[in-house]
């Protein structure tokens, strides 16, 4: 949420102090609302269905499709005021805050938002007194409420504006299908890209005053909803509105959606493709003969590097650590040990400084990283990376620049995400954990190697770029 | 056996009932292939089958003095001690009861010495009694000169450590007779021509001993069933209202600690679960939850198997020992190392519970020797051709929380630092027996 927050704020400078207690009201209006449609669908049986029904809107012009979106809107916006007077006291303060920030180009944000958000977990008891039939999600933890949680939306529940591509690309990051950093940056992207492509710019305003607010925002509010949006992607959607907003007003539609649609390109081709390309290169050169690797569970990053060591010819072998409650090592060793590398599959945390005793050096991937050093990456890493420092063992962190976060973290209650699919009235899980510059030695980044106190200065180099 | 084994499995229960039937050896080697079969294992298991199996060893095996006797613990115990090296608290009885012998054997050895010389020279130094102490120290030092080496054979197991201790314990003895006892007794000389002597009157001490020491191990056998009480009489003390704890895979005794902090204390529980077995999907600690949520705690379940992500929110890590060795590692569940140091890493305080009869004299040579490992099978399916051909799959079901990670041991008799532990090892066990499990069955 916080990630939201912080992206659309360059872009648009009236909502950026939209504080969670605005969305809680909002949240809770546009619950109550809900509870009349049908949402018994489940999020799977549905996707084959969102093929049909947005096609047939598709046919309409786009200048028809957007008047049918307003009037939409403006019919819901109505429905909820009403439910916001009626329900009273709970999100009273709120409205006049809420509406301030409305003014224009606010307001569909808003509403996309709210009907994507609606499931905030601390607007629940704000909306308990009409009990929602909707699937009960189990309830977090108290002292867990304020971290957020990827969250099945039903498409109908969507808002109208969100683009079919964008849709499937909700439901994939909501399901985890999608779970990387990297991987769903590309195709949060990607499927701009679509966006940026089906748009006309209606008669009387321009490309880049209108896209962002009307188009683009409606989209991001939906993909936050569906999973907390992780850092690279801010960063991304970042970049992208300074693009979007650079646009030439006089520019005609057609190039205009060209020029961003290469430099898209040229984005993913050099924060992604050439990053990966770069970093798995620079770690594989890291590798000597005769060295134990060791690793934790899977990131594309590590077994690109491994494999691109061992087609080096270099020998050496590999301790798999793994995720003892989602065990993603399995088939990353797998691979590994496909590749004639010998593989050592170590099941959980258990005996862990027995485990790194032959060890020469930790290979692990970051989902991002903080400008005080610090690494997030998979829960457990930092367990890892504290026994390997306390063995005097190497630990080194594979993370593209796009993870880096101007943001602070000192410890992982700050930014984390609770899993969904683990979270049950008994069970529960997060999903990330935050590991302090000292567990680290170096950080291989596309732009070379650094200590994770350089990276403030990497954040300031590219800010540059 | 194996035919038995098929019906049912066997476990303490049934061994323990099938202890009276049973000629002894058999007994013992049913425990030893139990042991190995891990059909008994954890340690309040494992230490009340060893104490039941030593107390059937005195009261039913052959021995005729207290060397004997000491050889024939000692022997059994090394079976058992072998048949499960992870297990520290096997030794640990063994040793308990070992020590007891000899006590008991001193203080036998002491009456009658003193008692001895006293009928047959009648009553100098009794009628003299504690006023000439010097007096009655040359008389008795003369008097006891051929008594001392009588009693020497049933500790001649390990005939240079035994000078030691016994000199110790004379020295703290107040019987006078006793501490001049050791200066001509050291030479060894009459040791073999006294062995007869001792016979003369060995049967009825070798009853006194025996129902002496059967009571000794009675007493221990109920201090084990009554740790996980006076454990948790110190609950209170530690938890706080407010508290998040942390625990990781609860034994009984955590379990019981925390309920007992429960009935007077509103806190959070934090329980970290084993990973999930291939097709099992039951709730973990279902029992506990169930107590703690009758009594109104928040308890929680947490499926990650790096906790340091919830460092920031925990206040107390409680970790069940299995075993504490020597110089204060604790042995526990595997990830319980990771946790502890996580603690460490947040200033967390970790707070271990075990029994007093957990607390092992060895100091293993390095952390891997005390891990345990599991069976992989039950994360990697066997079907899996792909990864059983070509992974080599290792699963750790115990390790060692290195020393310097705890901050405090919860033990029966209170609550210690790690340098107390030292102390508390001498109270328990007799430096000749802490090396027992290493002697030699040819050596004696």
């Amino acid at each position: 949420m916080a990630t939201e927050a912080n992206t659309s704020a360059p872009a648009e400078p009236p909502q950026a102090p939209h504080a969670p207690e605005t969305q809680t009201a909002q949240t809770t209006t546009e619950k109550s609302q809900k509870e009349t449609q049908p949402t018994d669908q489940k999020a799977k049986g549905e996707q084959p269905a969102k093929g049909g029904e947005p096609a047939g809107e598709k046919k309409l012009s786009g200048a028809e499709l957007k008047k049918k979106a307003k009037e939409e809107k403006a019919a819901r916006r109505a429905q909820a005021k009403a439910a916001q007077t009626s329900q009273g006291q709970p999100s009273g303060g709120q409205e006049g805050a809420g509406d301030g920030g409305k003014g224009g180009k606010g307001k569909p944000k808003q509403d996309g938002q709210a009907g994507g958000q609606h499931k905030g977990h601390h607007a629940k008891p704000a909306a308990a007194a009409p009990v929602v039939p909707k699937e009960v999600k189990p309830a977090v933890p108290e002292c867990f409420g304020h971290l957020s949680m990827a969250r099945r939306i039903n498409i109908t529940q969507a808002d109208k504006d969100v683009d079919p591509a964008v849709l499937v690309l909700g439901q994939h990051m909501s399901t985890f299908a999608l779970s990387d950093s990297i991987t769903r940056l590309e195709a949060t992207l990607y499927a701009f890209k679509k966006v940026i492509d089906s748009y006309t710019t209606p008669i009387g305003t321009t490309f880049s005053r209108h896209f962002t607010s009307h188009v683009l925002n409606p989209q991001i509010d939906y993909l936050t909803a569906c999973r907390p949006m992780c850092f690279s992607m801010g960063n991304a959607i970042r970049w992208l509105k300074l693009q979007i907003s650079k646009i030439d007003i006089d520019l005609p539609d057609l190039e205009a959606k060209k020029l961003l649609c290469e430099s898209i390109d040229n984005f993913i081709h050099e924060r992604v493709t050439l990053a990966d390309f770069v970093i798995a290169n620079t770690a594989a050169e890291l590798i000597e003969d005769d060295q134990v690797v060791l690793t934790y569970a899977h990131h594309h990053l590590v077994q690109r590097a491994l494999l691109q060591a061992q087609e080096q010819g270099k020998q050496f072998s590999v301790v798999l650590i793994d995720d003892a409650f989602e065990r993603v090592g399995v088939e990353h060793s797998k691979a590994l040990a496909a590749a004639g590398i010998p593989v050592t599959y170590v099941s959980d945390l258990g005996a862990l400084r027995s485990n790194l005793r032959d060890v020469s050096v930790v290979l692990v991937a970051a989902e991002a990283m903080f400008s005080n050093g610090a690494m997030y990456a998979r829960s457990g890493t930092c367990d890892i990376a504290m026994a390997a420092k306390d063995l005097g063992i190497q630990v080194v962190a594979l993370c593209e620049t796009i993870n880096f976060t101007e943001r602070v973290s000192i410890d992982s209650l700050t930014y984390n995400e609770i899993d969904p699919e683990r979270l049950s009235d008994v069970g529960f899980r997060l999903l990330f954990d935050t590991t302090r510059d000292r567990y680290i030695s170096t950080i291989i980044t596309e732009l070379g190697n650094a200590s994770p106190t350089a990276v403030p200065a990497i954040l300031r180099k590219l800010e540059e770029l | 056996m194996p035919s038995a084994v098929a019906g049912y499995a066997p476990n303490l229960d049934k061994y323990l009932k099938s202890l009276k039937g049973q000629p002894l050896e058999l007994s013992i080697e049913n425990l030893v292939s139990l042991l190995k079969r891990r059909q008994i294992k954890g340690a309040e298991p494992c230490a009340v089958a060893t104490a039941h199996i030593i107390l059937q060893v005195v009261a039913r095996s052959k021995w005729q003095n207290v060397d004997g006797l000491l050889d024939n613990v000692s022997r059994v115990g090394r079976k058992l001690v072998t048949a499960a090296p992870t297990e520290l608290v096997i030794g640990n009885i063994v040793r308990r009861v070992l020590g007891l012998i000899r006590d008991e054997a001193a203080e036998d050895r002491n009456e009658p010495q003193s008692e001895d010389p006293s009928d047959g020279h009648a009553t100098p130094t009794d009628a003299v009694p504690n006023s000439t102490v010097a007096k009655q120290d040359s008389a008795g030092g003369y008097l006891n000169n051929s008594p001392g080496p009588q009693s020497r054979p049933g500790l001649i197991v390990s005939q240079s450590s035994v000078n030691i201790p016994k000199s110790l314990f004379h020295l703290l003895s107040a019987s006078p007779p006793a501490d001049s006892d050791h200066a001509p007794g050291s030479p060894f000389a009459g040791s073999g021509t006294s062995t007869p002597q001792h016979h003369k009157n060995s049967s009825s001490q070798v009853h006194a001993l025996r129902s002496e020491v059967i009571d000794g191990i009675e007493e221990i056998k109920d201090e084990i069933s009554q740790v996980d009480d006076q454990i948790a009489a110190l609950a209170d003390v530690q938890i706080h209202s407010g508290d998040y704890l942390l625990v990781h895979r609860p034994s009984p005794t955590v379990e019981r600690f925390i309920l007992r902090a429960a009935v007077k204390r509103k806190f959070t529980v934090l329980i970290v679960t084993e990973p999930p077995r291939k097709h099992l999907a039951e709730v973990q600690h279902a029992s506990f939850r169930k107590k703690l949520s009758a009594a109104k705690i928040t308890v929680v379940n947490i499926l990650n198997g790096g906790l340091m992500a919830y460092m920031a929110r925990v206040d107390k890590v409680i970790l069940g020992a299995k075993a504490i060795v020597a110089n204060g590692g604790v042995i526990s569940d595997a990830g319980a190392a990771a946790i502890a140091r996580a603690a460490k890493e947040s200033g967390n305080a970790v707070i271990v519970l075990g029994g007093i009869y957990k607390l092992s004299p060895e100091t293993p040579f390095g952390e891997d020797e005390v891990i345990e490992w599991a069976d992989p099978s039950s994360y990697v399916d066997f079907a899996d051709g792909q990864l059983v051909g070509s992974v080599d799959i290792r699963t750790a079901a115990t390790e060692m929380v290195p020393a310097d990670l705890i901050d405090t041991y919860v033990t029966n008799l209170g609550t210690h630092t790690r340098d107390h532990l030292s102390t508390l090892i001498a109270d328990h066990y007799k430096p000749e027996d802490i090396d027992f499990h290493l002697w030699d069955d040819a050596r004696r």
